[in-house]
């Protein structure tokens, strides 16, 4: 389970520095009425949008019917969903709020949804709660007419210090001081993002060398790979990746690491061959210098990975996507086996012999050094180097 | 021949022309042109494990007798970063004269076919520049990876692979020298598992010997699965059945592990297709997805890339809609 699950607050109490967004949303839950306007929960990514709206629901008893963004891509289809939620107000003591996740994410072409949705606020016997990172956009001007907005403050690094230090203690772990507050700062007022962070060095042993990307960065990716993956493709994904301020290079990894959290079957088998195609283009450039090469780049990794799904069943619901891991597995191996490659690199030069191809048959070359003390010795080998042959 | 060294790869090489086994004409031509204390650019194409290094050791002693590690440098052109970095070192060692009765000095450099065509041309310039106090002996796989403009300035030797009467005469001769005990079965296993490469034949039968003296097939076949990458077939299980992030992460790891580079992987790959559960038509369809794979990888930059679309057409296979 990751931590930002089973940490994720379940009362108004524990969640931390929304005090006043909280006596907001319980004062619009007490005031509702069919008719009124809806609430817009509005911050940057991370801060608990959510959660709160979650925790509304939990502490009022009352059940949550969740939408997103894409089920507005049509009329038939929103019609389809809502009917049973909005129509008549259950015979069951239970009430609901419709929660509508990631607001800003419909889209221009998905305008009608967009209508869809302002005559669901007029309609609906039921609160409805929006959420979004950013509200401002010109498209989502008549939402904000029939919403009552509340911003989510954003969180300071103290604060989201505290909530780390909480949950090291609760996992009993311990991690240095100031890796923390790097982690806290680096966060930029995303909890959830700083929640990773920290998940994700818990297990190693060493982790003076990490050094986090400025989150910035990562919520450009983020979004940039959700068009990608669950957006219809047009011609606008061409220009998707050059608003990320990251090199392609690290783009193509963070897309690799990706791709089997959105596709499956032919859909993921398509969206690799693409990957590839993009990968020999990279390696052609790099061969012929000839780059114009890089516009086929671009479009296979864009448009063209998009277009790899099936758009008949397009996968909804929110997707966590994953830092790219592998350079990372790569860097941590290499350290590992440092030692493998400097007793390689000596018994190679000994015997006349690549140091590639005595890696290769390392295991074989290994019996042989560590039975023998002799061979140590001609090798010269140094103390480290034996007890890695002896640890091993 | 025998030197103090504990491995029996440097132990048991051979010192002398007459004492390398299985390549008599090119001992021959070899040896006539170190008597005559001239020889030429030399080019040795021929599988791992049949002799090259050893006969350029070999000329090398002759010619300069006990001088010769001074007048000798070896290289590896697939450690060496880069065609820049090997004229750097050429220069610096062709700079000074030779000591010694001829007036040259041999620099091998081996794995030569691991040079782009681009860097091999920048070696021929580097060999005409300075081939007044330099010979140079190319080692190789195949000559045909060999640009033309470096083979016709060198003499040809092919070397063949070693048959099996060969490898048992080596591993009789060191089994009697340090008192093992194998069967003729056990060499028969050897043999197979070695794939003729004389070097990584003596290094199976020293990792065996540190166990017991007693050299069983049983043994040997152990041995020699252990470096096979065996759990290529757990990453394909994997893909097959669908979780196509658990094979990769598998993937990973063996490669990271074993040191293994995506040829390395893709030539398992292609081997296990064989044996996996699936319809003959699959089969081929799996190869030819692999062979591509391989074409792509050596058009490409990531070989990891490459690996994962072929993982994921594997998956698309298990689903029974390869």
């Amino acid at each position: 389970m990751t931590w930002t699950e089973k940490y994720r607050p379940k009362f108004f109490d524990e969640i931390k520095g929304q005090k006043e967004a909280i006596t907001k949303i319980k004062k619009f839950l007490e005031n509702f009425e069919k008719g009124k306007k809806a609430l817009l929960l509005h911050s940057s990514p991370g801060t608990g949008k959510t959660t709160l709206a979650y925790v509304l629901a939990s502490e009022k008893n009352l059940e949550i019917f969740e939408l997103n963004a894409s089920d507005f891509r049509n009329r038939e289809k929103i019609k389809e969903v809502l009917k049973p939620a909005i129509e008549q107000k259950s015979l069951r003591k239970k009430g609901k709020i419709i929660l509508i996740d990631e607001v800003d994410g419909i889209s221009k072409i998905e305008e009608g949804g967009l209508m869809e949705l302002l005559n669901l606020i007029d309609y609906s016997s039921y609160p409805i709660i929006m959420t979004a990172n950013n509200i401002w956009d010109r498209k989502l001007s008549s939402l904000r007419k029939k919403s009552e907005i509340v911003k989510l403050k954003e969180l300071n690094y103290n604060e989201i210090k505290n909530v780390l230090t909480n949950i090291l203690r609760k996992e009993k772990r311990f991690i240095e001081d100031d890796i923390l507050t790097i982690i806290a700062v680096k966060a930029k007022g995303d909890l959830r993002a700083a929640i990773n962070d920290l998940q994700s060095i818990s297990n190693l042993d060493d982790v003076s060398f990490v050094k986090f990307d400025e989150r910035n960065k990562e919520t450009d990716i983020f979004n940039s790979l959700r068009q990608v993956f669950k957006g219809k493709p047009s011609e606008d994904f061409l220009q998707i990746f050059d608003s990320v301020n990251m090199p392609l290079d690290d783009i193509i990894l963070w897309v690799e690491e990706n791709i089997p959290k959105e596709y499956r079957g032919e859909e993921l088998a398509k969206a690799y061959d693409l990957l590839s195609k993009v990968d020999v283009f990279k390696g052609r450039i790099h061969k012929q210098q000839y780059w114009r090469f890089f516009v086929y780049m671009n479009i296979f990794l864009s448009y063209g990975i998009s277009a790899s799904k099936n758009l008949e069943k397009i996968r909804e619901g929110f997707t966590s996507y994953k830092k790219p891991s592998r350079i990372l597995k790569i860097w941590l191996n290499n350290k590992k086996i440092e030692k493998k490659k400097s007793i390689a690199q000596k018994y190679a030069k000994y015997v006349h012999v690549g140091e590639k191809r005595a890696l290769k048959e390392f295991p074989i070359i290994k019996q042989i050094i560590k039975s023998n003390p002799r061979i140590q010795s001609e090798l010269k080998l140094d103390e480290q180097e034996i007890e890695y042959l002896n640890g091993e | 021949m025998i030197n103090g060294s504990g491995i029996w790869t440097e132990k048991y090489r051979p010192s002398k022309f007459s004492e390398i086994v299985g390549q008599d004409d090119v001992v021959k031509r070899a040896e006539a042109l170190t008597n005559s204390l001239n020889i030429p650019h030399m080019l040795f194409a021929g599988p791992a494990g049949t002799g090259k290094s050893t006969l350029a050791l070999i000329i090398v002693e002759e010619l300069f007798k006990e001088n010769w590690r001074q007048n000798y440098l070896e290289l590896n052109a697939s450690d060496e970063r880069g065609i820049n970095i090997i004229r750097e070192k050429v220069k610096n060692f062709a700079r000074t004269m030779s000591l010694g009765r001829v007036p040259f000095k041999v620099i091998f450099l081996d794995e030569a076919d691991a040079l782009t065509p681009e860097a091999q041309q920048a070696l021929r310039r580097t060999m005409e520049n300075f081939s007044a106090t330099c010979r140079f002996i190319l080692s190789c796989n195949y000559s045909s990876k060999i640009i033309d403009p470096i083979q016709s300035r060198c003499a040809l030797f092919r070397f063949k692979l070693l048959e099996k009467k060969d490898i048992e005469k080596i591993v009789q001769r060191i089994a009697e020298a340090e008192k093992l005990t194998i069967s003729s079965e056990a060499i028969e296993v050897l043999y197979e598992g070695s794939e003729g490469d004389c070097r990584r034949c003596i290094n199976i039968l020293q990792s065996i010997a540190s166990i017991s003296p007693l050299i069983t097939p049983e043994l040997v076949s152990t041995i020699i699965a252990n470096v096979k990458p065996k759990d290529i077939r757990v990453v394909l299980d994997y893909a097959l059945s669908g979780d196509f992030e658990r094979a990769r992460e598998k993937l990973l790891d063996i490669m990271l592990k074993e040191s293994l580079s995506g040829q390395d992987v893709i030539k398992a790959i292609q081997k296990e297709v064989w044996n996996l559960p699936v319809e003959p038509g699959i089969k081929v369809k799996l190869t030819e997805k692999t062979g591509e794979a391989e074409f792509r990888i050596v058009e490409g930059s990531d070989p990891f890339i490459q690996l994962q679309a072929l993982l994921a057409s594997f998956v698309l296979a298990g689903l029974g809609r390869g």
